[in-house]
């Protein structure tokens, strides 16, 4: 999986940037698997991706277009899908989108992820072999928000506890 | 037909009527002016009635992306600002980095062209489809991450970036700033009294059509060879530890760090406002504009304040500029700047010169309604800064400029207002810096530094000097020989910079951009045949070009020079102890490369 210390992430888009640029020539947020927010109320930026959840929710595909891949990243089959957004509407964190009739997920780029390769404060790191803890807690509030909307959730989530730390050290 | 790199669109928007249209961008037109600040010149120049009021309907705002911004070029972050300035009326400018400039890009327009005013406050939320219009009434008096994040809330989108004014702003302060990414200036020559005047609260963008390139595989291999030079650079640690904030001993250390309003350029207590300071005590991470892998920004927290920055300008400008000792309170008012939206170079000076002539008795209390102010009082400083951002009571006229305010007073008051064509001057002491010192005499938007940013001078790269200028004198900052040729070249790759919307620090104090790299970008990202030699012609031409367009506004030759007190005071502490500024010798021999005869 793809890790993030969000307390090291700068807000640069390098890694959005990369990835978009590696999958498509183009550079766009809206064509990146991972995406950055910069959160000014709470001076947080960062990434989220899929972290290969413990419950993978979309794989609950009905189409089964979607599989687990040998690193762990989810495989979508295009010639089975059928856009019908069951996936994006289960993950928690907003982490897979439909975007222009594309799936947008997280697929590890074959074991050297880009986004890695390109961030030079190591806020993300690769942890081959590792997958991501439960979403299970976040999933109630979530489920009726826009993949927008869970990536916001789930990065002040994030966030809150990072600026715990931050006020400690500076009370 | 621009197929790459370029938007390839252009908006127009009436805030009278309420209206908008979208117009292709015409290659024959925008390739001699790349992008970015040429491009916005070119059409302020074209479509500006030179005579209108810079607060009235007909000032035109542009807000203009380049060809490369928001693509992986590191640190093609920037957006630049154009209109006629309130502070200075001349040509008025302000570059960005932060997150704005790249989602602008995504819109597809190159340029937001702003005209007439709003029968109310409203915001501009502009997509690639065109442009909605939101009355907001309610954000008056409204701070900018506030208007940021409720404006976020309100369209459902947190991937909306917002440039927006504050209070200062709204009310039309001559040196009101325009702010994105919750803490990114633009905010020199009053861009965001403008943005008042027309009742524009905010630019929200939001956009989806990628960036595209001719040749990504040769954008990537240049790309990859910048980011290698940046990474292995000599200064690329203490520029990412540190960002611009290391100038404070840097500059101190050379004598040249302004100290109680230029009076001196050494300060007794840098330690305890220095850059290093703030770095170990308050920082709590590394902040980026977008696509940059220097990260030279910074978040942190002190007392109950928190926000990004401050940059050096600021740092310097609410410390060592008003002889103000506390860390903290210069952080508090950089939070605070940002978020009422005004400039914290010009309001130091404001500030800093009402210090010095008090301090010498030129100008009484009674003068000011009895408001008395002496170096480094915080809690007069706070209250000098609301009385401008409001204002309120005498803070009405301080909110016309130093310039302007000193004209109620004496010559002796006024000679000592440290500016260039109506900008406050910049926190670097020209005396020991000379090229710095040419620069901001000749620059278009007054007295500048980023005109030119030569920062070879400092250097002392005196072979580089011999080979690129003529004279190994270039690389030595207290002499005035082949500073002229050191300025013209450098105010090339800094227009450069500003076309590619790059950074600066990175493209020439780094020394990272060439004309031969942004002709190699360039070619790769646009598919237009953008050779060196042509850029060196264009980029002469467009600074012909903000030369003639200030001839037509009043200025003359007269006005490329420096306050008397760097031409007749000698510094009489530190390492540029005894040095002056032969200000027209240079001036002279600046005009003379430009073959301009006034």
């Amino acid at each position: 999986m793809i890790k993030v210390d969000l307390h090291k992430c700068t807000g640069c888009k390098k890694c959005e940037v990369v990835c978009a640029f590696f999958h498509t020539g183009k550079v766009s947020n809206r064509l990146a698997r991972i995406k950055v927010l910069n959160l000014y109320e709470l001076g947080i930026d960062g990434p989220v991706v899929c972290i290969q959840c413990e419950e993978k929710y979309c794989l609950k595909c009905p189409e089964e277009a979607l599989s687990l891949g040998s690193m762990g990243q989810i495989v979508v089959s295009p010639t089975v899908c059928t856009l019908c957004g069951v996936c994006e509407k289960a993950c928690p964190m907003g982490a897979i989108e439909i975007y222009d009739d594309i799936v947008y997920v997280c697929d590890l780029c074959g074991g050297k992820p880009k986004c890695v390769e390109a961030c030079t404060e190591g806020a993300i790191t690769f942890a081959e072999g590792e997958h991501g803890s439960s979403l299970d807690a976040i999933q109630k509030e979530t489920n009726k928000m826009s993949p927008n909307q869970k990536r916001l959730y789930y990065l002040k989530k994030l966030g809150a506890s990072l600026r715990e730390k931050w006020s400690r050290k500076h009370a | 037909m621009l197929e790459y790199g370029y938007g390839g669109k252009i908006l127009r928007v009436d805030l009278t009527e309420r209206t908008f249209e979208v117009e292709p961008l015409d290659s024959s037109w925008v390739k001699p002016v790349i992008g970015g600040r040429a491009a916005n010149s070119k059409r302020l120049f074209e479509e500006l009635d030179i005579k209108c009021d810079p607060l009235g309907p007909d000032n035109i705002l542009i807000f203009g992306v380049g060809p490369l911004t928001g693509s992986f070029l590191t640190a093609s972050a920037y957006f630049t600002v154009t209109a006629k300035s309130p502070l200075t009326g001349i040509l008025g400018d302000s570059a960005a980095g932060g997150q704005f400039g790249a989602e602008m890009k995504l819109t597809g327009f190159d340029q937001i062209i702003v005209t007439g005013k709003a029968d109310n406050l409203i915001y501009l939320l502009v997509t690639d489809d065109g442009v909605k219009f939101v009355d907001c009434p309610e954000y008056e008096g409204k701070k900018i991450v506030e208007t940021t994040e409720e404006i976020r809330r309100e369209q459902g989108d947190v991937a909306i970036q917002v440039a927006a004014i504050g209070p200062a702003g709204e009310n039309c302060v001559a040196f009101a700033a325009i702010v994105s990414s919750g803490n990114r200036v633009n905010g020199r020559t009053g861009m965001g009294a403008v943005m008042g005047s027309k009742n524009l609260k905010a630019l929200a963008v939001r956009g989806s059509k990628p960036v595209e390139f001719a040749d990504p595989l040769a954008f990537l291999e240049e790309n990859r060879k910048i980011d290698r030079e940046i990474l292995e650079h000599s200064e690329y640690t203490k520029r990412h530890n540190l960002g611009t904030t290391m100038l404070m001993k840097d500059l101190d250390s050379i004598g040249i760090l302004p100290t109680n309003h230029f009076q001196e350029g050494v300060c007794a207590y840098v330690d305890e406002i220095s850059g290093q300071k703030l770095a170990s005590s308050f920082k709590v991470k590394n902040k980026s504009c977008f696509s940059c892998n220097v990260h030279c920004s910074r978040y942190y927290m002190a007392d109950d304040q928190e926000a990004e920055g401050p940059e050096f300008e600021t740092l310097c400008g609410f410390t060592s500029r008003i002889g103000n000792q506390s860390l903290p309170f210069a952080l508090e008012m950089n939070a605070y700047l940002n978020q009422i939206g005004m400039d914290s170079i010009s309001t130091s000076e404001v500030i800093g010169w009402i210090m010095e002539c008090q301090e010498k008795g030129i100008i009484h209390p009674r003068d000011l309604a009895g408001f008395s102010i002496t170096w480094g009082e915080k809690e007069k400083v706070r209250q000098i800064v609301d009385m401008i951002a409001f204002r309120r009571g005498i803070g009405d006229e301080l909110a016309k400029g130093t310039k302007k305010l000193a004209e109620r007073f004496s010559e002796e008051a006024q000679k000592l207002v440290m500016h260039v064509k109506g900008l406050d001057i910049i926190c670097g002491d020209p005396r020991g810096i000379k090229a710095y010192g040419l620069t901001y005499a000749i620059a278009s938007r007054g007295a500048d530094h980023l005109r030119a940013e030569p920062y070879f001078e400092l250097t002392n790269r005196k072979e580089e000097a011999k080979k690129r200028f003529g004279t190994e004198k270039a690389a030595d900052r207290l002499e005035e020989e082949g500073k002229a040729a050191l300025v013209s070249y450098s105010e090339k790759i800094a227009l450069l910079t500003d076309c590619l919307t790059m950074c600066k620090n990175i493209g020439l104090c780094m020394d990272i951009l060439s004309l031969e790299r942004a002709s190699s970008l360039l070619r790769a990202g646009t598919g237009l045949d953008y050779a060196p030699e042509y850029l060196a012609k264009i980029l002469a031409d467009a600074i012909d070009l903000d030369h003639a367009f200030n001839k037509r506004l009043g200025v003359t030759r007269e006005d490329d020079t420096l306050p008397e007190r760097f031409q007749k005071e000698p510094l009489t502490k530190g390492p540029t102890k005894g040095a002056t500024v032969d200000i027209q010798k240079m001036v002279d021999e600046y005009y003379k490369i430009h073959l301009w005869e006034d």
